[in-house]
């Protein structure tokens, strides 16, 4: 059901008159006719997931939560130690779930940049894998998406110099990289698509506007004349940012959780913390902005 | 003279006095006994002396070395090479009717320790150039054929390797040196030391302590050739700074080399920041800002009872 909703918010958005059938690849072959609800709902849903794009600021946090910093600010040092302390064998990280901060963001009005259970197919994992954890050691930092990069195959081999010459937005240059470097704006993103099919979307600030902007990618093709399918989407890579607003010794860091922590400013200024579970890579600045990436 | 030697925990065939088996033999290897000490009985003759070669031969003009004995073992590292080599022959014999000579087989020593034994020379050179002394050079002989035999770093350059390890043993050992410096001496990158640094370390699971300004005072300011006053100075400002997180997320080096330049600029022995940036390997601009973070509070960070050829309010500002 939703794969052809999805399809319907494409051909209205790309205003497409043939109707090939893509998603094979998940296994859903379903034609059941959505109900009308659903794709208001869906289109609503895809705008709404770009507006996060417009939103996303790597040096700042939604306006009620900076409210929150000054009376929690003794809070959130002492949970930000106390949850150190809890991790400090296990490497397991406090929950910055989105869904623990709703009363925030209900004020806004604006998305939780890490999305809840998507109603697309299950297969792929588009849900975030966070533990739980007691109340009482929530900060209320969300970390905000900054880059996913996702893979698909489209199934069959592709004539790259008949894709750079015909589509707009194409670079192939085949002495430089073996690829065409396709752009689109709206997910910004940029794809690399290879002659064997296969193609890799990066840039997009969501996990499904991945999947949207990797569909749209398969559309051009498909559009070009090419029997592209959607097979085997699977995101690889996810990259966060976020800011714990204090100053972080990264010196008392490294002592306390060696094993996990790598700190050598003759070689970088931040401190990787490799976590064991879940596997993510953080690194932290003294400043207090982190960077999380994980490898999916 | 009798000694004492451990040799006896070693043997294989432990021979004991059969009247005090356990009384631990004394040798004497004037005579080549091991003698129990409780009776006196000689319980072995004839042993082999593992002494060193006595005899010296400076003034030899001969072609043969008459040494009887070869270099000495590296058991630790080699993994006991006991075996043979034919050497190059003499007189017409080892020559066959070609002129070629017989027995060739001089090249084959031990190609799989072959790769480690130019290690060790590699690491040998590097360490001689910057005069670093045996123990630093035995810990990165074990650190290298350790993870030469764990084989998980394969695929990198023996170089690479044998970089990041000096780097590693000189950290270990207490005396750290930077990695600019670990450069100078080595063909590889700092990139490519940093990289083989990093999964040496997982490799062999181990951690090294962090490093702090005052690791590498001595050496900067003796090569810059500042008095120990004024080596002193730099070190207690170096510390003052960072307990005082004046400078926050600034390299050790940089605080080093801010803190000996706002010391020589105090004192009589004034130093440019281009002079300190090329010994300590930073770029003076970074000097620069980590001086401008220590400048305002120049007053506290010295300490009481250094005199000052220039006062703290004259210090330069930049």
């Amino acid at each position: 059901m939703d794969e052809s909703a999805l399809e319907r918010y494409f051909d209205d958005s790309i205003a497409d008159d043939s109707s090939f059938i893509l998603g094979e690849g998940l296994g859903i072959q379903s034609h059941a006719h959505p109900t009308q609800g659903s794709t208001p709902s869906l289109s609503m849903k895809a705008g709404s997931g770009t507006e996060p794009g417009d939103d996303l600021d790597l040096s700042f946090l939604p306006d009620d939560l900076s409210s929150q910093v000054e009376p929690g600010r003794h809070n959130m040092a002492d949970s930000q130690t106390a949850a150190l302390n809890v991790s400090q064998d296990s490497g397991i990280f406090t929950d910055f779930n989105s869904q623990d901060s709703t009363a925030a963001d209900s004020q806004q009005g604006a998305p939780p940049s890490v999305p809840v259970p998507s109603p697309f197919c299950p297969m792929t994992p588009m849900t975030p894998m966070t533990p739980m954890t007691p109340v009482t050691e929530r900060s209320g930092i969300i970390p905000q998406l900054q880059n996913i990069v996702s893979t698909v195959n489209l199934g069959c081999p592709l004539d790259l110099k008949f894709i750079a010459l015909q589509a707009r937005n194409a670079e192939y240059n085949p002495k430089r990289f073996a690829a065409v470097i396709m752009r689109i704006r709206e997910p910004r993103t940029t794809a690399l698509i290879f002659s064997s099919g296969k193609m890799v979307c990066t840039g997009a600030k969501s996990e499904e506007q991945s999947r949207l902007a990797a569909r749209k990618y398969a559309r051009v093709v498909q559009k070009l004349g090419f029997p592209a399918r959607f097979l085997d989407f699977k995101i690889q890579n996810m990259v966060a940012s976020c800011d714990v607003c204090f100053p972080i010794r990264l010196e008392g860091l490294v002592l306390t959780h060696q094993q996990f922590s790598s700190y050598e400013p003759e070689l970088f200024p931040g401190l990787i913390y490799r976590m064991v579970k879940p596997r993510i890579v953080l690194l932290i600045f003294v400043s207090g902005k982190v960077v999380l990436t994980v490898v999916c | 003279m009798a000694s004492t030697s451990r040799g006896d925990a070693l043997a294989l065939p432990r021979v004991t006095c059969p009247n005090h088996p356990d009384a631990i033999l004394v040798e004497d290897y004037r005579a080549g006994d091991m003698i129990c000490p409780e009776c006196g009985l000689v319980v072995g003759d004839r042993v082999i002396d593992v002494g060193s070669e006595w005899r010296t031969f400076s003034n030899e003009k001969a072609l043969k070395d008459p040494s009887r004995v070869g270099d000495a073992q590296n058991p630790l590292l080699n993994g006991g090479d006991l075996t043979t080599m034919i050497s190059k022959g003499t007189g017409a014999a080892s020559f066959d009717e070609f002129g070629n000579s017989k027995y060739q087989n001089r090249r084959t020593m031990s190609s799989s320790d072959r790769a480690m034994l130019n290690a060790f020379k590699e690491i040998s050179t590097m360490a001689d150039r910057i005069n670093l002394p045996r123990n630093i050079i035995d810990r990165t002989n074990n650190l290298f054929k350790q993870v030469y035999e764990q084989k998980s770093l394969k695929g990198r350059a023996n170089d690479a390797i044998a970089s990041a390890c000096l780097y590693i043993a000189c950290r270990q050992e207490g005396v750290p040196r930077t990695f600019k410096e670990i450069c100078a001496v080595s063909r590889i990158s700092k990139k490519e030391i940093g990289r083989c640094f990093k999964l040496i370390l997982k490799a062999l699971e181990t951690s090294v302590d962090l490093i702090t300004t005052g690791d590498f005072m001595s050496r900067f300011c003796s090569n810059l050739g500042l008095p120990k006053q004024v080596q002193m100075a730099a070190t207690f400002i170096a510390r003052k700074a960072v307990e005082l997180d004046l400078v926050p997320g600034r390299s050790p080096i940089s605080v080093a080399a801010a803190a000996i330049y706002m010391a020589s600029q105090a004192s009589a022995e004034k130093k440019t920041q281009k002079e300190i940036g090329d010994i300590a390997g930073v770029a003076d601009v970074t000097i620069r800002q980590s001086y401008r973070l220590i400048y305002p509070r120049a007053a506290e960070l010295f300490p009481p009872d250094f005199k000052f050829d220039t006062p703290v309010d004259k210090l330069p500002q930049l």
